[in-house]
């Protein structure tokens, strides 16, 4: 990955497309301290973490889900979700105290049934509530969604975007990753388009879709008339 | 000038022995991730059959070492197949302490069978040395240096232009995907294990008839030679094992002539923690076993 | 706020599964019964034979290894196998405290527990960066390496001579307190160390170590010190460890480095007391502990010959049958209602 610039408007969201390999995961693992940048700064606020560990990019604010979902397997979903409180920023200083907090954030996100369950009883698209829960018990200022939409059924994406607005109205930053282009373009406030490890385009959904690079590197001709047609429809 | 010379002859005589002893611990740690802690076992075991086929039936230790390596092959194929396999997929503490159950058994049941009293073999030829110049190189030793030579020799051969050790490699890397293409897991595990206890035991022939004495006791000695080997030389390459053993034979052999005696073995675990933290796919290793999946 | 309309109808209906590994809370019965136990043991002395004290010391030392050894590789997933370097060091430093510089033993003992800290501390910030068999290897060598060490270091040592702890006649610092003595000293222990375990796993650092054991990446994304946390794990565990060294240097008055370093016996029969009991609990490797450590006294006494056989072959079927540990196998008989045995060879098996 190279010659990335970006900054993100506090209370929007971002999104980043582009084909596999672009580098998209590698930003994400950039922004968390799972990856150290060999050049360049990454400023969290104002702060330079370049090189922090993981931890020091939680305290900071950041936090996300993984494209592959890592629930703590032995752990209820109450207990995961504790977890991000536990150790957030906000960090809770006792068990219970954090349990209530998780109790909350299963609700926001819809699972108030399921806190006792094991990760393995859960769905796909509770596995990946789960995820954005443990996430967001952690109060975070900048939300990482990495694919969070890979795989969820046309009837699982609307309430999933939904909740995605939703965090954004309450004032949350979001960068989001996605393949899936229906829910990507709808949700974005900007677009980012990444091609082998390069920033391609930025702008709001509208202008990055016609544009031509894009296009040619990405979406393809017949999607782009498509777009194009049912814009002007 | 002549110490030192002789020092690292023997060294490197002794370090052929090591490596063999070594190598099949290295493959099945590379192949499998299973830290087999009865491996030294296998060794004593090796040498105690050789020992009795020549007090028996007179049978020269390197012939009575065909006969040992194709018993410990099926003993280890069994053993796999029905016990380890067991555990392949459990917290890595099962195998360690399912192997090291296993050491306990088969160590003290020789002991019970043969006593703890040293013994050795004797042939017509280990017996005298080869003087060249002012090196004294013992028959024995060297005729063991080249049996590990020409095993390891074979195995590499085996692993790169055989069908089957095709599969062991490709069931290492990913077993998952040997599954897939129909590759019996199962019996690849258990024939790897297989080889590993049989070059085990030729080694434990050769240490019969190589060094001065052996007893159950050395067993525990083997295994962590190979551990420190295999570190070394990299989990899976057999060419590593080669090395990893020369250059720990010959750093014991140093240390043995110019430090007191056991804080040679105290500089061998601080040279493997060395390179575990540095370098943990070893001095020659490849992360060749690192990407390994092992998601079925 | 915006709830999901639709209801996900594959989901599964919320059972309330217990979590794998130690609930904060747990049985009141089991706990009912410990501390029944606890008491008792306290009191017993006066009914029990020298001999049988001597025994239940003996029980009691390798139920706080056990623990001492759950809090790194049961509850944080690291193994260790080099726990006796702990063991060792903690003897060693009570033994040439009492023998060279002329301590008493009562202010040797906390030096040596610190030791233990501090010597977990150093070895944990390059041996913590490694994982599993890794770090099982590098713990050994180093355990391996420090014998070594202690056995060429003669002049303070006494090398593998060994060393004696002055606690007979004018000479000594400390008299020899007896068998009851250790017999309380060593109970003491085994009970502080599985209050400690017990106050580690209802804490958020209990919660800090399991996270870590189950996802490393993950605990660390989350906020999760990862490296704090392992050592401070790492430098409880050599704590303890050490600090039953030290109790057993004075207990034996004489201590060799083949003997109190030894990785079968204070190392390898601690991780099957704490995997048979369950790692990762409470009482698990206290159970594990006083039960191993009674059927090896048990076997040793009545199959002198083959009782080490015997031992190989019960960690065997042990670790076959019961890798969960007896706890976790207990606890899932109890709520699931079936024998777990062939569930976990099914589960586990290639």
């Amino acid at each position: 990955m190279s010659d990335i610039s970006l900054s993100v408007e506090p209370g929007s969201i971002l999104g980043v497309i582009g084909p596999n390999g672009a580098g998209k995961t590698t930003l994400i693992n950039l922004l968390t301290g799972h990856l150290a940048p060999t050049s360049g700064q990454v400023l969290i606020d104002g702060k330079d973490l370049s090189g922090s560990k993981p931890w020091d990019f939680a305290h900071a604010g950041v936090s996300r889900t993984f494209q592959i979902v890592k629930p703590f397997r032995g752990l209820s979903v109450r207990e995961n979700v504790a977890i991000g409180a536990m150790f957030g920023p906000s960090g809770q200083k006792s068990v219970p105290a954090s349990l209530e907090v998780a109790d909350a954030v299963l609700d926001r996100v819809g699972m108030q049934g399921k806190a006792g369950a094991l990760p393995s009883e859960l769905s796909i698209a509770d596995a990946r509530r789960l995820e954005l829960a443990k996430a967001l018990a952690m109060r975070p200022r900048l939300l990482l969604l990495d694919e969070v939409m890979a795989g969820l059924r046309p009837q699982e994406i609307e309430p999933a975007l939904a909740l995605i607005r939703s965090l954004r109205d309450d004032g949350m930053t979001i960068i989001a990753v996605e393949h899936v282009m229906k829910a990507i373009l709808a949700i974005s406030d900007t677009l980012v388009v990444m091609h082998q490890g390069k920033e391609l385009a930025k702008g709001t959904p509208a202008e990055v879709t016609s544009d031509e690079r894009v296009i040619s590197a990405y979406l393809g001709q017949r999607y782009a008339q498509r777009t194009r047609e049912a814009d002007s429809a | 000038m002549s110490r030192f010379l002789q020092a690292t002859v023997l060294g490197l005589l002794e370090g052929g022995l090591y490596a063999l002893i070594a190598v099949g611990f290295s493959l099945v740690w590379g192949v499998m991730n299973i830290v087999n802690l009865a491996h030294g076992a296998f060794v004593v075991i090796g040498a105690y059959l050789a020992w009795e086929l020549k007090e028996q039936f007179g049978i020269d230790p390197l012939m009575g070492m065909v006969v040992v390596a194709a018993t410990l092959f099926v003993a280890g194929y069994l053993i796999q197949r029905l016990l380890i396999n067991l555990v392949v997929n459990a917290p890595i503490w099962m195998t360690l302490l399912l192997t090291f159950g296993l050491e306990l058994l088969l160590v003290n049941a020789v002991l019970f069978i043969a006593t703890a009293n040293l013994r050795h073999i004797s042939t017509d030829y280990n017996t005298a040395s080869l003087v060249l110049g002012e090196v004294r190189v013992p028959y024995g030793q060297l005729i063991a240096f080249g049996v590990a030579i020409v095993l390891t020799l074979l195995l590499v051969a085996f692993m790169d232009r055989t069908r089957t050790g095709l599969a062991i490699k490709s069931t290492g890397m990913d077993r998952g995907a040997a599954r897939l293409v129909g590759i019996n897991a199962r019996h690849i595990y258990a024939v790897t294990f297989g080889l590993a206890a049989a070059l085990a035991a030729a080694a434990g022939a050769m240490v019969a008839m190589a060094r001065p004495t052996f007893s159950p006791g050395d067993a525990g000695r083997f295994t962590l030679f190979s551990f420190v080997i295999s570190v070394l030389g990299g989990l899976g390459n057999t060419w590593g094992a080669l090395a990893g053993g020369l250059v720990l034979g010959v750093v014991q052999a140093w240390g043995g002539q110019y430090l007191t005696g056991t804080l040679v073995n105290a500089i061998a675990f601080g040279a493997l923690v060395l390179v575990l933290i540095v370098r943990p796919s070893g001095l020659l290793g490849k992360p060749f076993y690192e990407a390994r999946v092992e998601a079925a | 706020m915006a709830t999901p309309a639709a209801v996900d109808v594959d989901s599964p209906p919320a059972a309330e599964s217990p979590a794998v590994g130690a609930r904060p809370g747990g049985r009141w019965w089991a706990w009912l019964l410990a501390a029944a136990a606890a008491a008792y043991f306290y009191i017993a002395p006066i009914m029990l034979l020298d001999s049988f004290q001597r025994t239940l010391a003996t029980v009691f030392m390798f139920a706080a290894l056990a623990q001492g050894w759950n809090v790194i590789g049961g509850f944080t997933g690291y193994p260790s196998f080099g726990q006796h370097a702990f063991f060792g060091l903690g003897g060693y430093t009570v033994a040439v405290l009492m023998a060279k510089a002329r301590w008493s033993f009562w202010p040797s003992l906390p030096v040596a527990i610190v030791f233990g800290a501090l010597f977990a501390l150093l070895v944990g910030m390059p041996v913590l960066r490694l994982r599993g068999h890794y770090f099982a290897i590098a713990t050994l060598g180093v355990a391996e390496g420090l014998r070594e060490i202690v056995s060429n270091l003669s002049s303070i040592t006494g090398g593998g001579a060994g060393i004696t702890v002055p606690a007979v006649g004018a000479l000594a610092t400390t008299k020899y307190p007896g068998n009851t003595a250790f017999y309380y000293l060593f109970l003491t222990l085994a009970i502080v160390s599985t209050l400690i375990v017990w106050v580690i796993a209802r804490s958020r650092f209990g919660y800090a170590l399991r996270a870590i054991h189950q996802d490393e990446e993950g605990a660390a994304a989350m906020g999760i010190n990862t490296t704090r946390a392992k050592t401070a794990a790492f430098m409880i565990s050599g704590a303890i460890t050490s600090t039953a060294g030290a109790l057993y240097a004075f207990q034996q008055v004489t201590v060799y480095p083949d003997n109190i370093f030894s990785v079968s016996e204070f190392t390898v029969l601690p991780v099957v007391m704490a995997v048979i009991g369950g790692t990762g609990t409470v009482l698990g490797p206290l159970g594990g502990g006083v039960a191993l450590a009674f059927l090896s006294e048990w076997l040793r006494r009545h199959y002198t010959d083959l009782h080490i056989f015997i031992f190989g072959a019960i960690i065997m079927v042990g670790v076959i049958f019961l890798p969960e540990g007896a706890a976790n196998s207990l606890r899932v008989i109890r709520t699931r209602r079936r024998l777990p045995f062939l569930e976990n060879v099914r589960r586990y098996r290639l």
